[in-house]
Parts: structure tokens; sequence; C-alpha cells
């Protein structure tokens, strides 16, 4: 046999096999580990998991709900055990997570299956979009999405005539005329969750992630003035350095922020609280028009060394699918990513819906370069801690971001 | 059985489990930090010499850590002893309620670090933390203090928390200590017409020293190793204000991937608190 022949009829066995190991799913038991992570701890997918079991009962789903610790307890966990061969066979991942997974070799495809799913139709293009690798394939299957968007207290804004800021110009007018004796405009996030802050202001307002962009006049103005809201104009609470997630929805909770950024998620605790003088728009544009919110999702992903795929298959799209996903998000607090299910989605007030729903056009996710988890955990927090108080020139720092994405 | 193999295989399954959980980890985080062991790239592993040390020592952040370490260390462990020691000379007086004072005094030692980095950081809280609140409410300052915001004030911040948290250690170590000084001593210096200052400079200290020494390396070593405290506190900032040596190796290692830089961080600590310690029972020897 001719080499070139051995190699085909090689590669043809390979091919049938990896076919056969994708969709011939036998009717023998199969145990599906799934790693899952719910905000809230008392939340629990046994439901589902009873009537996906009832529905498969070949299938057993062995679900593991893993601490977040912020996120990176979460995504360090994953990736040891994978590396030490005992991760699970699939897991709830996010797109930040996704080169890091691609770089390692430990995802598998999941295009063959989608092309012929019928719950595909049933997700946006927008996230679709967001959702392709940079090799071109898809490795994620969406299951719940937010995006960021601006809280405002509608009764002061009503109160001070102030308009809803469409533009970053507006949000600084409103924000100076909301910060008083013990209040602020702006409650600024400066822990590592805050960069979506930054990019909301300054990718928002003139810079872009790409080469020579972190660093242009625009990019350099962009975020002078995103640090002048702390400095200079002070419209935020002195403790934004290190305010993290908590501080900055108690803050608003207690009436000492009129404005914050975030996600549906916290919609229902500051509902609770505020009632209807709380409300969430998208967040303001920058002077090209230009609009930055976090897209920020939950998908799953299954692994290369997951033994029986179909199954794992089965299972992540069951819980893509409506009314499941639906069902699923209800337990999570965050949005449900099928085009059905968000009809008539009553979970969480629809104000905020709409907030999180047009948000979608701008959404944006950061670079999905391996850079990234450590520019969000480390370099980020440290050095923009440091532009606000004063201790590191915002230019510097902006030129060390660029240095960092394109070395 | 001889004579010579029978104390080695007495001493063998001790030697076994010391070289499991102790030399094995020891030799790994050796092998790695000569590595480059980056998570997000397993299938390579090579062998880069002494880079990741000469990278961890011309990065700036490493000075500034290895700073904040020894104001951590320093600063917090002496606040510790003096508040220790004073409560252990108070302890060991007779009054009311003795032994109620003698439980509860350990109650900060017993809590989980994380625990307490989350009480303190919500005292401390600009808006809604009692501090603030009190201090404004009695005039002590003048309006409320972002703590843990401000590079000037975070590091004292959390060696407040830690003190809080390390100074039950020294108040019943020493209460041990100043128990087991005979009464006689006491009696003898006052038939000598000694002072109560000269009594303490004279019996008690002498008596204490070496619970002292012990006491003071120990807790420097715990109080140099830990992080849990800050991590929960402040992260290490704001900026790299509370940044210590053992959060930036664990920082590098675990939120960056860069476990190579991150074993080589935590051997130069390793290595410095070896020094320290050779150096410390070097001078009670000569003692």
């Amino acid at each position: 046999m001719k080499r070139r022949t051995l190699l085909k009829a090689a590669g043809a066995a390979a091919a049938i096999g990896l076919t056969q190991r994708l969709y011939a799913f036998p009717n023998k038991p199969a145990t599906v580990r799934w790693w899952y992570h719910f905000d809230d701890p008392k939340a629990s997918p046994d439901g589902l998991i009873a009537e996906f079991e009832k529905a498969n009962p070949t299938i057993r789903i062995h679900a593991q709900s893993i601490p977040w610790g912020g996120g990176s307890d979460y995504d360090t966990r994953l990736y040891t055990a994978l590396i030490a061969n005992h991760g699970p066979d699939t897991a709830m991942v996010k797109l930040r997570n996704l080169p890091q997974l691609v770089e390692m070799e430990v995802l598998l495809p999941i295009d063959q299956y989608l092309d012929g799913w019928p719950g595909k139709s049933d997700i946006s293009d927008a996230i679709w979009k967001l959702h392709v690798a940079a090799d071109g394939k898809h490795y994620y299957l969406p299951l719940q999405y937010i995006t960021t968007y601006l809280y405002l207290r509608q009764d002061w804004f009503q109160k001070e005539g102030l308009q809803t800021p469409k533009t970053l110009s507006d949000f600084l007018t409103a924000a100076r005329a909301l910060t008083g004796t013990d209040r602020w405009g702006f409650g600024l996030r400066g822990d590592s969750g805050g960069v979506d802050f930054w990019c909301t202001f300054v990718i928002g307002g003139g810079a872009e992630f790409l080469k020579g962009e972190l660093s242009t006049p625009a990019a350099l103005a962009a975020n002078q003035w995103y640090i002048d809201l702390y400095r200079k104009n002070k419209v935020c609470p002195p403790s934004s350095p290190t305010d993290g997630f908590l501080q900055t929805i108690n803050n608003m909770k207690a009436g000492r922020t009129a404005m914050t950024i975030h996600h549906i998620g916290s919609a229902n605790q500051l509902t609770q609280e505020l009632g209807d003088s709380i409300t969430a728009v998208p967040v303001p544009c920058g002077p090209a028009g230009k609009a930055w919110s976090t897209y920020g999702d939950g998908s799953n992903a299954i692994f290369a060394n997951c033994v029986n795929p179909e199954a794992a298959w089965r299972w992540i799209s069951y819980l893509s699918s409506a009314p499941a996903n639906v069902a699923f998000n209800k337990l999570a607090g965050q949005m449900t990513v099928t085009t059905s299910g968000a009809k008539d989605w009553n979970l969480h007030p629809k104000r905020f819906v709409d907030a999180t729903t047009q948000s979608l056009a701008s959404a944006r996710t950061l670079p999905l370069v391996e850079q990234t988890a450590d520019f969000v955990r480390t370099v980020w927090p440290q050095t923009n801690q440091e532009e606000l108080l004063g201790q590191a020139a915002p230019d510097d720092a902006m030129r060390k971001f660029e240095q960092i994405f394109f070395p | 059985m001889n004579k010579r193999t029978t104390p080695w295989l007495l001493l063998a399954p001790a030697l076994l489990i010391a070289g499991l959980y102790v030399l094995f980890p020891v030799a790994q985080a050796l092998s790695m930090s000569l590595h480059y062991v980056n998570l997000f790239h397993p299938r390579t592993r090579p062998f880069v010499g002494l880079t990741n040390y000469l990278n961890a020592l011309s990065d700036p952040v490493f000075w500034r850590s290895l700073f904040n370490s020894f104001i951590w260390v320093f600063g917090s462990v002496s606040m510790q002893f003096l508040l220790g020691f004073g409560a252990a000379l108070l302890l060991n007086r007779s009054f009311a309620w003795r032994g109620v004072a003698r439980a509860l005094v350990i109650v900060p030692w017993a809590l989980p670090s994380v625990i307490i980095g989350l009480i303190w950081t919500w005292m401390l809280d600009f808006n809604l933390g009692i501090v603030n609140a009190l201090g404004t409410r009695l005039g002590l300052i003048s309006s409320p203090i972002a703590w843990l915001s401000r590079p000037d004030t975070a590091m004292v911040a959390v060696m407040l928390a830690v003190v809080w948290q390390g100074f039950p250690f020294f108040a019943v170590t020493l209460l041990a200590g100043l128990q087991g000084i005979p009464a006689e001593l006491y009696e003898a210096a006052s038939l000598d017409g000694a002072s109560t200052a000269g009594k303490f400079w004279h019996v008690t200290l002498p008596g204490l020293a070496s619970v002292i020494a012990t006491a003071l390396l120990l807790r420097m070593i715990w109080v140099a190793n830990s992080l849990d405290l800050i991590l929960v506190m402040t992260g290490g900032g704001p900026g790299t204000a509370t940044l210590t040596l053992p959060l930036h190796a664990m920082l590098t290692a675990w939120s960056g991937g860069n476990y190579g830089k991150g074993s080589a961080l935590a051997v130069i600590l390793t290595l410095i608190l070896l020094g320290g310690m050779i150096f410390s029972l070097l001078g009670k020897r000569k003692q």
C-alpha cells in the first residue's frame, strides 16, 4: 500500500471512529460528571437532573457544586483538575476561560452536534457571534447571559430634573449634580470586577483592544477622564479604589450612591430595598458614539477526556433548551439564552430585562487571549488602584496595558 | 534486630510521613521554580534554570512585597506581643471572674482568619462600618475614613485585625510561663527590697525569656507565612500597599497561572525565614 493511501485509510478510520464516538450513543448506562456554580448556594439543580434522568434513563448526572471564589477559585480548580486528568466530563465555563482551555487542548468542539440541534435557532445570533473561538470553532454551548448596564436612582434624577445619561458628558453632569454630603453620584468599583467599569468608560470612551489603540491620544484622554471621576470630580466614594461588588451594591441600597454599573443578577435585591426608585438603562456612549457593555456568559463545555461525549451533549443541550433553560436561570438568577423563554420572562422586573436586552447591541467581551485572566485578576486592579490613588500616572498605565496585550 | 537498625525502624513511619508531606512538596516546589510551569501551557515544562528567580528579583513588585512583609511581620508581631504580655500579666492577678476572662481572651485566636477578615472589613467599611460611625459620633474623626482604600491606612488596618487575632496566643503562652515562675523568687526579691518594676525586670523577664523567644519565633513564622487575612480584607491593595511576599507568590501562581515564578517566590520566602530562624537559634545557643 502506498504511503498516501495508507494515510488516507488511517484518516478515514480515525474519522469514522470519532464520528461513532460522537454520534453512536450506546444504550448502556453512562454517568456524566458535571461541575456547576450558582451564586445562591441554596439553589440546587436536583429537579432538573431528575427530569432529565427520567427522560434519559440510561444517563446519570453526577453534579458537583464548585465554590466560586470570585471566579478565580472555580477557574483554577477546573484547570488543575483537567491537567491532572481528574476533571469533569462537562462543566459550566465562561468566555474568559476559552483561550486558556483551547491552549490547554482540553475542549471538545461541539460544531458537529450544533449542526443538527433544533435548539440552535432559539438562541440569538448576537449571542452565537460572541461564542466563536479564535480558530472559528464552537466549544461552548450558551446557557445564560448578562450584560452590564447602568443602575440609577430615578427618584433623585426626577428631583434634580436630570435626564437619563446617554453620553459620558451627560453622565458626568448627572454624577456631579447628585453628589452631596454623604452622597456620591457614582459608585465606582476598584477591585478586580471593576474592569467592567473601566471598559465602559475607557474602551467606550475611545480606546480599543487593538495594537496601538490603547495608547492613542483619545485612549489616554478616556482613561484620564475615568480616573478624574474619582480624583478631580470627586463623584465617587473615597473607598472606591478597593470597593467590590458588595460595597457598590450596598452603597446603592443604603442611598449613598446614585448610579453604579452591574447586571440583572442584582436587580431583585436592589428592587427589594429601593422599590421603584431604582431603574436601569444601557451604559452611556463615548464621544465617538461607541459604548461598552460587558457580556457575561455562562456556558457549558464538554472536555476532551469525556468518556461519553454524546451523553454529555444530551445533558448540556437539555439545559440550553427552553423550558429547562428558563428553569435553570430562575435558579441562577441570570437571563435565559433562549428567545422563546425570554418572551415570558418574569423573574426580574421588566425594566431590568429591557436594559439587559438593549445592551446586547453594545455587548462585548475582553480579548479572548491568554493574558486576559492575569490582567483582570492582578494587573488591572493593582494598576488601577495606584492610578486612583495618584501613585501611578494614567498615561503610563495605559502604555503598560498596551504592552501586556501587544508585547 | 540489632541496636543500629531498631531506632531507624521505629522512626521509619514518622520519617515516611515527613518525607511524603514535607520533603516531597518542598522538592516539587524547588523543581517547579527551576522550570517554566504555566497552567495555560500544561504540555510544556522546559528547564529554565534561575530565570524565574531573576524575573522575580527584577520585578519592583517583589521588592515592594518584601518591604511590606517586614512591616507586616515586625509591626504586627511586636504589637501582638506587647498586648499579649499585658493581658498575661493582668490575667495572672487575682480578680473576680478571672476564669471567664481567661476563657474569653482565647476567642479571637479560635476564630478562622477568613471570618476575622470579613468582620474587620465590615467594621472598617467606609460607608457602613462601625469604626467610622463611632469615630464621627464621638468626635474622634471629623469625617469617615476609607481605612482599607488609602495606602497610608490600609496596612495599619490589616495589622489591627491580625493583632486582635494573634495577641491571645501570646497572652496564653506567657500566662503559662508566668505561672511557672516560683513564687519564692518574688518573695526573695521583696525581702531584698526590690520594687514592682525591679521584680518585673529581674525576676519576671528572665523567667519568661525562653518562653518569649520561642513564642516570638513561632508567631513570626506564622505571620510571615499567612496571607488569608490580607487576601480577604484588601487582596494586597490598594495597589500593592498591603501586598506581602506570600500573597504575591500565591497570586502569581494561583491567579496568574505562573507556578514556576510563584514557586521561586515561595522558595525565596522560605530561605528568608530559614535564615531568620537560624540566626535566632544561634543567638539563643550563645546565650
